[in-house]
Order: structure tokens, then C-alpha cells, then sequence
């Protein structure tokens, strides 16, 4: 610094950044104040890496229902170091929630909220409160099944709130649907709004430390006060550094999940929210049909109401833990509860699909796409891109008039190919596309299992269901063999009419060797 | 600083190891954040465009020795996003079975050349870059000729490389 110190020199006669270092880093602390208070340093720090990594996911995120799955696709799969982004950005979210009520109840537990450190505390639950709007904001972009289901349920919750319920759910949803408009404000709020007030209420919660000093220790300590830098600072900067390490360690291990694509028509999926919210959608399951009040506004408004209220309702001066045992069984309930709901949660959530999973309808069509009909126009320099590479942005039922009968759909431009796939076909050619979508690869099939794949996706699809694949009319097959045996199931493909004279389904001994009847029987008789 | 100016800190050599610690780890943090955003920003700047092969036309409609402009649709992956290009690009018939193709894009400022059939010359309509049917420069700014792109006769059918 020699050499630039006449620079230096001239620098803090102009702007004093001197004397504005040495008032952030000397600031005497109380003797004892230890590792228990890098707590907030560790919070601020998080923030910083969420606003880092947001800045940079707002660089190749799309926020419309056309773009944003495959611009989040795109950074989780594609984009070199996206997906560690993404990664540190998802799990530094759940890092911020642990993080602050960490930092809540250390608080709690030392009476640092106690005069005259009031409207710091206050500042502090506002901020709690903004770190959940941006949690709650934040899992709608990626509109994937998840951020869309969840955000139905959410909005749904606010509808249910008494009196401007509608008004609430309509502003939140932008207009009578939840679509473009939605995305587009959740994300203006998660990107705009959120940090301009989470940074305001930082520098309030920060300066207002500043004012009152750090609380220290319950009792007093003998000593000398400490100055900040680099006694304490060394302490919250190895704290980050550990905490930093485990968040860094999640991204790089952990893949961010990320369902398929919304679909406002799929009636089989069940929403979950992130577990830190699993304890109120929990609580809802307690209060049904009017009572829903209580579990939406009435529980979490007591508790907030009296988390703001905290500092007013003890008065006591005495910031020991022990004598102030309301307040330390209060707290202790409250998180008894929250723990438990969040366990039974857990415990009542189904097993999730898995989106890498390819079902018989997918793997049949990914061999139906091979048609040489579709080559006529799906191939390299054609008219229209190569089927696996062609990223599907209609809904189903336009696809599946597309392979009927393309010139329906293009009239005049192309000759329609000789003959056409049948429904079943058509709908498993559908399920392989929005598997290439998803952006996940093949399994190698074979043996029987491949010809029961090929016989569903020519003969079963057109009617039935299976792992969220294929027609409406007949039952859903995904656990067929819950309810009957392969010798039974056998009987019935061959032909219904034998077993139950009323049966709707043709029969397909006609169609389908003995050999076959057997696999797709067994088939179907496994899946459980 | 002179001996004697200052009496030492009785804590300084503490507090600079400390200071030192803090330095070190805080810049360890830094260093991979930095690495990490930094490298998402600036990675698909580093990237090269892939290039493939693409069916123009074939062989038999191209007249020997005229440039013909032919359009090729490049499906071409652009971050989250597919988009189709239309490229046009200039086929050459130099030979029975031999075709060059030239870029339409004039080396100047990246404006789109045409054929002058009257004049039998490339040009461009920007600043009056004039090439000739082997894009070598006879007129105008452009600093080098027009870049020639591989080409291959397949059958009937001849691809670019694009």
C-alpha cells in the first residue's frame, strides 16, 4: 500500500471511506460475545448467494408458460455450471429458512428482542416473512407439475380467507385463470419487489443493531469490550465458510429435481409443497369445509400477530432463559407443533413420480416415431425438425390430429401420408415426445417387457390409462394388478364377452398370438 | 513507519494473523462464487457454433458456373430455445460432380450479398462490396473474399456444411 497510499490519501479526504471502514469493523462488543451470535452473519451471507445466483438464473430464465420449463431445463441440463447455480440457489432457499429461525431463537433464547431492541425484532419477523413470500414465489417459476399444483393449492388458500378472499386470489392469479399474467407478476414479485424490500428491511435490521449494539451474553461479563474486526469477524467468517461448504456440497450432489411440465388437465397429480410449508398444508387436512379459516388465516395470524408482539408481551427485564418460562414453553410448543405437522406431512406424502421413469406408452411410441410416413416431412433439412428433436409445444389433442391426418392440421401444404397410426399409436407416439421433452433418456428394454410395451402402445392406449399415458374410456391399468391375477386378466383380453357377457372392451384372441396374450397379461398382473 | 511513532498494539501480531485468516477464507469464498457465476455468465460466449451437415438441393438443378442462391433451413439449438435458419448460401457447379458454395455473407459488416446476373457479380447492398463467382473481392471494402463453406455430393443430393 505504499506506493498508492498518497492516492489512498486523497480518496478518504474526499470521502472519508476511513473513517467509514473504522466505524463498521471496530464497533466494541460486550465480552462473551461468541459463536452464538454469528448467526446473522451466516443469514446475511446466504442472502448474498441467493441474490448472486438469482442474478445469474435471470440471465437464461424465460418467465412465460411457453419458455420457462425449457429455460430451466436448459440451465439445469445444458448450460456448464447452471445446474450448480440452480442447485445453490434451490437449496440456499431451505438454507434461509433454517438459517433464520436459527437466528429466531437464538434471539428467543438470549431476550435480545427485550428493550430497546423492540423494532429490531420487528424488522426481523418482517423479514422472516419476506424470506417465505420469496420461497412461496419462487417454486412457481420453474412451471413445472410442482410449482404449478402448489401454486393452485396456494392461491386457493387465499381465496378461502373471509370476505376479500375472491379479490385476494384474483390479484394474485392476474386475472380469472391461473397462466401468463400469474407467472409473470410471481416473478416480478420474487425478482423486483421481494429484494427491494428484503434489502430496505436488511438495512434497517442492521443499522438498528448497530444503534443498540449486540446484546452479548444473559448476565454481564467481567472485561474488556472487543473490537468487531477482526476478534468476532473472524468467528462469522468462518462460519460462513462452513455453511457455505455444506450449501456448495448439496449443489453439487443433489439434483434439483424438476417434474414435467405443467399440465392444468392432469388429474392424477398430487401437489406437495417444500417442507417448509408442508406443516401449514398439513394443518388444513385438520380443518375441513368452513373451518378451513382456522388452519388459513386464523393459526398462522395468531402466531405471527404474536411474534410481533413478542417484545410487548414480556416486559420483564431479565433475559435469562430460565426466568422466563412462558415464553421458552410457548416457544417450545410452537416448534413441537410445526415439528410434528411437518413429520406427518412427510409421512402422508405419496411416492413421488419419478419424471425419468418411461412408461409402456413412451417406449412403445419412441418405435411408432420411426414410421417412415413421418420421415417424409420429420427429417434433417425437411419441412419439419426430426421427431427426437423436436420439442413438443402443442397440447395432446392437436398432436394427435397431427398424426391422424397431417394435412387436417396444414391443409394444402403436404400430402398426407397413406394410411395412418391408430389412436393407441398416436397417443404413445405423444408420451415418447414429452419424454424427449423432459429431457431424459431411454431405458434399454428388451424381452418381454419390450413386447408388452409394443402390444399396450398398439392396442391398449387408445383407451386406457397407464402411469398417466394414454385414452380416458377405460380403466386406468398403472396398478392393474392390484385388483386381478394374469390367469384372469389373460381370460378377459382374449375375450371380455366370456367373462362378462355386458363387457364393452372387443376381444383380441384375433389379433394377438397366445404368446402374446400371456406377456401382456403377466405384464399387466405385475404392476402393482 | 518510523520507530518510535507509534507504540505497537500489544495485540498486533494476534490481530494480524487473524486479519490474515479473514483475508484468506473470505477471498477462498469469493474466489468460488466467482468461479462459479462467473462461469455460468460466461460460458455459452465461449462455446463454438456446431456445425452439420445439410441437404441444399439436388445436383441436377444447379447450371454450371452460375452462382444460385438456395435457402437451407438450419434447425440450430439457440440456448433454451430451437430456432430454424434460413441460410442462404450461393451453390457454384464447377464440374460434373463438384459444387462449391460461397457464404451470402459479405466479409465487410455482415450485410447479405446477391447475384447480378447482368453484371455476373456478387454484391452487396450496404457499402458496395463487389465479389466475383469465386468470391474473391473486385470492388468495394470487403477486406477478404466470401468464406467458402464444405460442400459434398451425396447421389443425387448435395449437402453444406453449415
Amino acid at each position: 500500500m505504499g506506493r498508492l497510499r498518497p492516492l489512498f490519501d486523497w480518496l478518504d479526504d474526499r470521502t472519508g471511506f476511513r473513517a467509514g471502514r473504522s466505524h463498521l469493523l471496530d464497533e466494541p462488543l460486550a465480552p462473551g460475545v461468541g459463536w452464538w451470535f454469528v448467526t446473522g452473519s451466516i443469514l446475511l451471507f446466504l442472502l448474498a448467494v441467493q441474490l448472486l445466483t438469482g442474478i445469474v438464473l435471470t440471465m437464461y430464465y424465460v418467465p412465460s408458460p411457453e419458455h420457462a420449463y425449457d429455460s430451466v431445463r436448459y440451465i439445469s441440463d445444458q448450460l456448464p455450471l447452471g445446474g450448480i447455480v440452480r442447485g445453490l440457489h434451490f437449496f440456499g432457499a431451505s438454507f434461509i429458512v433454517i438459517a433464520a429461525v436459527v437466528h429466531m431463537l437464538r434471539v428467543v433464547s438470549f431476550g435480545s428482542y427485550k428493550k430497546p431492541r423492540e423494532v429490531t425484532w420487528i424488522t426481523g419477523v418482517v423479514l422472516l416473512l419476506i424470506i417465505l413470500g420469496f420461497a412461496l414465489t419462487g417454486y412457481l417459476l420453474p412451471w413445472d407439475q410442482k410449482a404449478y399444483w402448489a401454486t393452485t393449492v396456494t392461491i386457493n388458500v387465499a381465496r378461502s380467507s373471509p370476505v376479500v378472499g375472491e379479490y385476494l386470489a384474483s390479484i394474485m392469479r392476474g386475472g380469472a385463470d391461473l397462466g401468463a399474467l400469474t407467472l409473470l407478476r410471481w416473478y416480478a414479485t420474487h425478482v423486483f419487489l421481494l429484494p427491494a424490500a428484503l434489502i430496505a428491511f436488511v438495512v434497517a435490521h442492521i443499522y438498528l443493531m448497530r444503534r443498540h449494539g449486540i446484546s452479548g451474553p444473559v448476565r454481564e461479563r467481567a472485561g474488556e469490550p472487543q473490537p468487531f474486526y477482526p476478534y468476532h469477524a473472524l468467528k462469522d467468517t468462518i462460519a460462513m465458510a462452513a455453511v457455505f461448504a455444506l450449501l456448495l456440497t448439496f449443489a453439487l450432489t443433489v439434483r434439483v429435481p424438476l417434474d414435467s411440465i405443467a399440465d392444468p388437465t392432469d388429474a392424477t397429480y398430487i401437489p406437495r409443497p417444500e417442507w417448509y410449508f408442508l406443516s401449514l398444508f398439513q394443518l388444513l387436512k385438520y380443518f375441513p369445509g368452513p373451518l378451513e379459516p382456522v388452519a388459513t388465516i386464523v393459526i398462522p395470524g395468531l402466531v405471527v400477530g404474536a411474534l410481533l408482539l413478542l417484545p410487548f408481551l414480556d416486559r420483564s427485564p431479565d433475559r435469562h432463559p430460565l426466568k422466563r418460562p412462558l415464553i421458552g414453553a410457548a416457544f417450545v410448543l410452537l416448534g413441537a407443533g410445526i415439528f410434528s405437522l411437518t413429520y406427518l406431512g412427510f409421512k402422508d406424502s405419496p411416492a413421488h413420480a419419478d419424471p425419468s421413469y418411461w412408461g409402456p406408452m413412451a417406449l412403445a411410441g419412441r418405435e411408432f416415431a420411426t414410421d417412415t410416413r413421418c420421415a417424409e416431412c420429420h427429417r434433417i433439412g425437411g419441412a419439419a425438425n426430426p421427431i427426437d428433436n423436436t420439442r413438443v409445444r402443442r397440447d395432446p389433442e392437436w398432436l394427435l390430429g397431427h398424426i391422424a391426418d397431417p394435412e387436417v392440421i396444414a391443409p394444402g401444404s403436404r400430402k398426407p401420408p397413406p394410411g395412418s397410426l391408430n389412436e393407441s399409436q398416436a397417443r404413445a407416439i405423444v408420451a415418447y415426445m414429452s419424454k424427449v421433452r423432459a429431457g431424459t433418456t431411454p431405458p434399454d428394454v428388451t424381452g418381454d417387457t419390450h413386447t408388452a410395451a409394443m402390444i399396450y402402445g398398439r392396442f391398449c392406449g387408445g383407451c386406457h390409462m397407464i402411469d398417466g399415458e394414454g385414452g380416458h374410456q377405460a380403466p386406468d391399468l398403472t396398478r392393474a394388478g392390484e385388483e386381478r391375477d394374469a390367469e384372469w386378466l389373460r381370460e378377459w383380453i382374449s375375450n371380455p364377452e366370456e367373462v362378462d357377457p355386458l363387457a364393452d372392451m372387443p376381444p383380441f384372441y384375433d389379433r394377438l398370438s397366445e404368446d402374446e396374450l400371456t406377456i401382456i397379461a403377466n405384464y399387466l398382473a405385475a404392476r402393482k | 513507519m518510523c520507530p518510535g511513532e507509534h507504540l505497537p498494539h500489544p495485540d498486533a501480531g494476534r490481530r494480524r494473523f487473524l486479519s490474515g485468516a479473514i483475508t484468506a477464507i473470505q477471498g477462498a469464498l469469493g474466489a468460488t462464487l466467482a468461479f462459479i457465476l462467473g462461469g455460468a455468465v460466461a460460458s455459452p460466449a465461449l462455446g463454438t457454433r456446431r456445425t452439420d451437415w445439410w441437404p441444399a438441393v439436388p445436383l441436377n438443378t444447379l447450371p454450371p458456373d452460375q452462382p444460385t442462391p438456395v435457402t437451407i433451413r438450419v434447425t440450430r439449438e439457440d440456448g433454451y430455445s430451437q430456432v430454424v435458419d434460413r441460410q442462404v448460401v450461393f451453390l457454384v457447379r464447377t464440374g460434373p460432380s463438384e459444387v462449391t458454395a460461397l457464404s451470402s455473407i459479405c466479409t465487410h459488416l455482415g450485410c447479405r450479398v446477391s447475384w447480378d446476373a447482368t453484371d455476373q457479380s456478387l454484391k452487396c447492398p450496404c457499402h458496395g462490396g463487389v465479389f466475383d463467382r469465386t468470391g474473391a473481392v473486385t470492388a468495394g471494402p470487403p477486406p477478404s473474399p466470401l468464406e467458402t463453406l464444405a460442400t459434398r455430393v451425396e447421389g443425387e443430393q448435395v449437402l453444406v456444411q453449415l
